[in-house]
């Protein structure tokens, strides 16, 4: 949309403005649910298993009921309500079993949350523990235990996902591109490697938090710290039975999302205790051990790449078998599964694919959706995979990436026709490799070297993504004019620090002519006020919200329009404005103020026209389609955004330190809305991505107990692991339906940070390493040949053989 | 805090040697709270009584003479000990290791002395401390002591510290003052970190001293060496001393090569 | 145990419980909700506030230690509905996303730049290494703070290809 406006023909679009949510966050009035205060409010706590696998065999609340300040106490036993959102495979609380150690039995609500921790100390719960299968291969053999045995009663989403009754296995994905057996006949070399990668947390600085309050007749109010105001709704519904209209979602300002408050988490838990507490809202916010423990964090994954490559650096096949580790419940899992298994190749084409995705059941914390789900993870083996067939090959890794990757006229592993305005890899490629003069040391590096006996590796990196979403996704934005001509969006999509409302103010100043101060985006989000959208997920929100914003502003001048028109006895055709009024083109002194039309035009003996101006614009993705069940193929991607990285790194080679020195990241952000916001996605989301391929992952004992559910032993990146130099890149290849041509970058700097710093490294050092996080020691090992002790490989997430 | 427990601040210190008779067990001395209030928020600890004694105006605060040496006083903070001149000039050592201590806001509360009685194997005020003969001083209602260092870390969070005692001072002997060394610290990130493997070097005259942390049950420190020792002789010293463990943060064999090789690294920078 | 204070300029005399922390009476009794608890165990810097000119973890602080003491928060950084140099260079430098963090980053860095009025980027870096930030990379607060402090050569900015 609008995707061909020359950038001299834009006044706020591709500006770098303030961003239009900051004021209230710098100076601490910004409330978040957390922070929200009402009178009669309770506090809640969770009882949580100390098992990994156990049938619940009495559950005994009498002392907890009992004590001063407690207004309720409930169990599983008392809420048959099944939640999930592709996959409905959860009960609010624990019922009957528990399938992952911490895993919520109980919850009180009381006075203070102090009664209600000492409350939950006096729930006595018996169990009967039951051998837990914690490793997604072991799972996937036949005779392993069973995490979910009722899996063929739950409900799922047929058109798009295969649960496999009997087995471990929530999901499985199926691609099948070409002839994969004359791919691999073709092939003159065959590499075939397996790498995994662990659970991560998401780690946003806000833990969950959901306030809710259950009156009689089912008038239900929830305030939650939720990406998807109207995913909470409508699963709560579901769940309850509750029409949508007596279910009101209310969501503050947001401390960081990242996919982990995607879908539904606390809110339904908190409302059962208010029902329970006749009434009084209850809060229930997540400890940061919680955090780690009782939410959902990024499934681990286990997986072989099986390549056929021809002398000339040629793919002709790939076969690829991935186990996701989802943990104990797979309602959002098992769409990470299914976008690994239309995407899993990286931005390549691979003329013949085979591709099995799937989503095990293991008796750990859930896996959910976290930024760039189903890329981020599989691109670290892609891309270490990519180095080593090219190594083998003696071909340079940027050329092989390069013959490889995909263009116009390419079939995407689903069948899909990349065209000009896809989007360019290649020229990611090459402006990421000039940043950081990929192909040999400069002089300046190679003084480094010899000063601090590092050694200096470098590495180019590519990748794609394409929003994973239902192909009916839709969004709603309304524009309000006030009287004085200023105007207030609302829209449903969240603000959870990634910018978009201020992209969006600024496509809606664009669209109306207005200056900024003119737009106020609303920035909170209620149902029962802002109109519809499906999820503030997967770098959707510009694309969408980004078309419904201009179509709204164009309804909101086409009504402002009708009236002037009357006003000026002139057709709305004649019509043209500028930031303060509606004239009549040829005879521009003909004019009518937007604010005398604001909220209707009266005429000086008191008659009146028109009425409040209201624009209203609606948008659907567009022309996509639910894949082949058994091939996998068709349309499923809104827009695919093209990415690179360069990484230069430095390592000790005597003991495997590293130091990461530059970056360069580029993305084909089809065009650039706001180039501050952009490149606050871009740094934020690459040191993001190093956390993940650093330090990030959770460690379980044999019993399947979490580890490290604490900062203490759970690092992210601090200020002091900022890599010397970060650049970002952008590349701008239009999108024909982006708004103003753009595509999401939201998730997309995350995206393969890991596999270029294992190829950087190894570049480096000579480590060739398989698992990430990539620690010191790893690379230590990797270099001198020290095996890991088997056991610490196991709990860090490696896999046991198949 | 999810449970209750009293909170007193003594004035002096016969008032607090009075409340440690008193409590006993069920009492906790609490200097800057790092340590502990994480603790009793984790449910590790209970006390039913807090004794704050950062408010006991007879304790010293941090000086240095050349008669007593360096005093290091119960209230005397990380920030304290960084921020001071004397320090800075006499126990530089001291400096380096205090900075690698969490962040600005932990070493604006955590106190050395606290560090110590913390008794983490991975302390990291400890490592200096060990190599500059630091001894501790000791106070109850029944009298006074002084123990070594080196002696009065008696396993993991485990202290020569009676129930009734608390530490008045750590005194450092000005023989060792303006001895030079280095700190290394082997962490998971830049950031602020546990260490996963430390060594502490002190070369003073013709003496060389060095201390390790996390490698052992508490912090160790070798025998004494004369300055123109080799590596090989300290590493193996080292190694022979300390007694590593595989845990989540770092596996034994990690640490065991790590600590040879800062043992390496410090003796050819210092 | 009862406490008397000046917290943002105004004196306090309260009988607080003895066992809650600052934090806790900073956001329950005070309703200074802007000082924020990330994790309750002094490692991500969510609730910075200065006690007498230091930064300290409020959630570390019990707030019957701060009988006598000087303590600043957020809600004291704005004056006269002015914002201050760093929020004005936070606000400029898109130096605050999801801004849960914010709060407490600008705590620690205002008692850095009074202390030290031209920080270098290293000094910047370890201001904050006790303030996680998990959104912005920390890259654009650095570059806030160096502004704010008449240091930044030229505005870093994304580059096109």
């Amino acid at each position: 949309m609008l995707e061909n406006t020359r950038r001299e023909d834009l006044t706020y679009v591709g500006r770098g403005v303030d961003r239009v949510d900051t004021l209230e966050k710098i100076t601490g009035h910004a409330l978040y649910t957390g922070d929200l205060r009402m009178p009669g409010l309770l506090h809640a706590k969770t009882k949580r298993s100390p098992h990994a696998k156990a049938r619940i065999r009495r559950i005994n609340t009498q002392k907890a009921e009992r004590l001063p300040g407690v207004h309720a106490v409930i169990t599983g036993d008392e809420l048959d309500n099944r939640l999930g959102l592709y996959l409905v495979d959860k009960h609010v609380l624990a019922r009957g079993s528990v399938r992952y150690h911490g895993e919520a039995v109980a919850a009180v609500a009381a006075d203070t949350p102090a009664i209600a921790q000492h409350a939950v100390e006096l729930i006595d719960v018996e169990y009967e523990t039951e051998e837990p299968v914690l490793d997604p291969v072991a799972a996937f053999r036949r005779n392993a235990p069973l995490v979910h045995p009722d899996l063929g009663r739950y409900n799922y989403i047929k058109e798009v996902f295969t649960p496999l009754p009997g087995t471990n296995i929530a999901n499985h994905t199926k691609l099948r591109k070409g002839d994969i057996e004359k791919g691999f006949k073709d092939a003159d070399l065959i590499v075939e490697r397996e790498y995994s990668n662990p659970n991560v947390q998401h780690v946003p600085m806000e833990t969950h938090v959901a306030i809710g309050q259950w009156l009689p007749e089912n008038r239900i109010t929830i305030w939650t710290s939720a990406q998807s105001p109207f995913t909470v709704r409508n699963l709560f519904c579901h769940a309850f039975k509750v029409p949508r209209n007596q279910v009101r979602v209310f969501v503050p300002y947001v401390g960081g999302g990242f996919g982990g408050k995607a879908g539904i988490g606390l809110e339904p838990l908190a409302c059962c205790l208010s029902r329970k507490a006749g009434g009084r809202p209850v809060k229930l916010q997540a400890t940061r051990e919680e955090e780690f423990s009782l939410l959902p964090c990024r499934s681990g994954l286990v997986y072989k790449i099986k390549t056929g490559v021809q002398k000339d650096g040629k793919i002709t096949a790939q076969k690829m078998t991935l186990f996701w580790d989802a943990g104990a419940y797979a309602d959002y899992a098992v769409n990470v599964t299914r976008a690994s298994g239309y995407s899993a190749a990286g931005p390549y084409e691979i003329p013949n694919a085979w591709i099995d995705s799937y989503t095990m059941y293991t008796n750990k914390p859930f896996g959910t959706a976290y930024r760039g789900f189903g890329h981020v993870e599989v691109s670290w083996g892609v891309e270490r995979h990519m180095d080593f067939i090219a190594h083998k090959l003696k071909i340079d890794p940027l050329e092989f990436r390069k013959t490889n990757a995909l263009k116009p006229g390419s079939l995407t592993l689903t069948g899909e026709t990349v065209t000009e305005h896809t989007g360019n890899v290649t020229r990611c490629m090459e402006a990421v490799s000039r940043e950081i003069q990929y192909g040999s040391l400069t002089k300046a590096e190679k003084a480094r070297e010899k000063r601090t006996g590092m050694k200096i590796g470098k590495a180019v990196v590519a990748l794609h993504k394409a929003p994973a979403m239902p192909p009916f996704t839709a969004t709603a934005v309304i524009i309000k004019m006030n009287e004085d001509a200023t105007v207030t969006v609302n829209l449903a999509l969240t603000e959870i620090g990634q910018g978009a409302y201020t992209a969006i103010a600024q496509i809606v100043a664009e669209q109306l002519r207005f200056p900024m101060d003119r737009i106020k985006v609303s920035l909170d989000s209620d149902t029962d006020k802002e109109p519809y959208d499906w999820q503030t997920v997967a770098s959707k929100g510009l694309v969408l919200s980004g078309n419904a914003s201009i179509l709204a502003a164009q309804d909101l001048l086409k009504k402002a329009y009708e009236t002037a028109g009357q006003v000026l006895r002139a057709s709305p055709v004649d019509l043209d404005h500028d930031d303060t009024n509606v004239f009549v083109k040829h005879h521009p002194g003909k004019s009518v103020p937007f604010s005398r039309l604001a909220v209707g035009y009266a005429y000086p003996d008191g008659n009146a026209i028109g009425g409040p101006l209201i624009g209203v614009g609606q948008y659907i993705a567009q022309g996509l389609t639910n894949l082949d069940k058994e091939t996998g193929q068709g349309l499923p991607a809104l827009d695919w955004t093209y990415g690179a990285h360069g990484l230069v790194v430095e390592v000790d080679p005597a003991t495997g330190e590293f130091n990461v020195i530059r970056i360069a990241s580029a993305f084909d952000a089809g065009k650039v809305i706001n180039p501050k916001t952009t490149r606050g996605q871009i740094v934020g989301g690459v040191l993001q991505g190093l956390g993940t391929a650093m330090c990030e992952g959770y460690i379980y004992d044999e019993s399947g107990r979490l580890m490290n559910s604490s900062f203490t032993d759970n690092k992210i990146l601090t200020a002091m692991d900022v890599p010397e130099e970060m650049v970002g890149i952008a590349v701008e290849t239009p999108q024909i339906d982006g708004a103003y041509g753009a595509r999401g970058v939201g998730e997309h700097p995350m995206i393969a940070i890991c596999g270029g710093l294992g190829n950087a490294i190894h570049n480096a050092c000579g480590a060739d390493l398989v698992h990430m996080p990539i620690r010191a020691e790893d690379v230590w090992r990797a270099i001198h040949k020290i095996p890991e002790p088997p056991r610490t490989g196991f709990l860090r997430g490696k896999s046991c053989k198949p | 805090m999810l449970y209750e427990f009293q909170y007193v601040a003594p004035k002096t210190k016969s008032e607090l040697l009075a409340l440690l008779d008193r409590h006993g067990d069920s009492c906790k001395i609490m200097a800057g709270g790092t340590d502990l209030l994480v603790d009793i928020r984790a449910g590790l600890r209970k006390p039913q009584v807090l004794i704050d004694i950062k408010k006991v105006s007879d304790f010293k605060p941090l000086s240095f003479s050349e008669k007593e040496g360096l005093l290091i006083g119960p209230a005397t903070t990380c920030a304290d000990v960084i921020r001071d001149k004397t320090v800075s000039r006499e126990f530089p050592i001291l400096i380096q290791a205090a900075k690698q201590l969490a962040s600005t806001q932990v070493r604006n509360r955590a106190t050395i002395v606290g560090n110590i009685c913390n008794a983490s194997p991975c302390a990291d005020t400890a490592l200096p401390l060990l190599c500059l003969d630091a001894s501790v001083h000791i106070v109850s209602k029944s009298g006074s002591r002084i123990v070594k260092l080196k002696d009065f870390f008696t396993g993991v969070k485990k202290t020569a510290l009676r129930k009734d005692e608390v530490v008045e001072k750590i005194t450092v002997p000005s023989s060792m003052a303006g001895g030079r060394g280095g700190f290394m610290k082997l962490k998971r990130i830049k950031g602020h970190d546990l260490s996963l493997v430390s060594v502490c070097l002190v070369k003073k005259g013709s003496l060389l001293r060095v201390a390790i942390g996390s490698a052992s049950p508490t912090p160790v420190v070798l025998k004494d060496f004369p300055a123109q020792v080799t590596a090989d002789n300290v590493a193996d010293e080292a190694l022979r001393s300390v007694k590593p463990i595989d845990d989540i943060r770092c596996s034994k064999d990690y640490r065991l090569f790590m600590i040879k090789t800062y043992i390496e690294r410090l003796i050819e920078e210092c | 145990m009862r406490v008397k204070a000046t917290i943002n300029g105004r004196r306090i005399e309260r009988d607080v419980p003895d066992s809650i922390t600052l934090l806790h009476f900073l956001r329950e009794d005070l309703g200074l909700t802007g000082t924020k608890e990330g994790c309750g165990s002094g490692e991500c810097g969510a609730c910075t506030v200065l006690m007498n000119g230091r930064t300290v973890n409020a959630c570390l602080v019990l707030a019957a230690e701060i009988d006598g003491a000087v303590i600043e928060t957020i809600e004291a950084e704005s004056k006269d509905g002015k914002l201050s140099k760093l929020q004005e260079k936070f606000h400029k430098h898109h130096a605050s996303q999801c801004g849960f963090c914010t709060p407490g980053m600008v705590m620690s860095l205002k008692s850095l730049v009074r202390e030290n009025p031209k920080p270098s980027e290293e000094e910047i870096r370890e201001a904050i290494d006790g303030n996680f930030c998990r959104c912005t990379g920390y890259k654009q607060i650095i570059e806030a703070v160096q502004d704010a402090t008449g240091q930044l050569k030229k505005p870093e900015d994304i580059h096109y290809a």
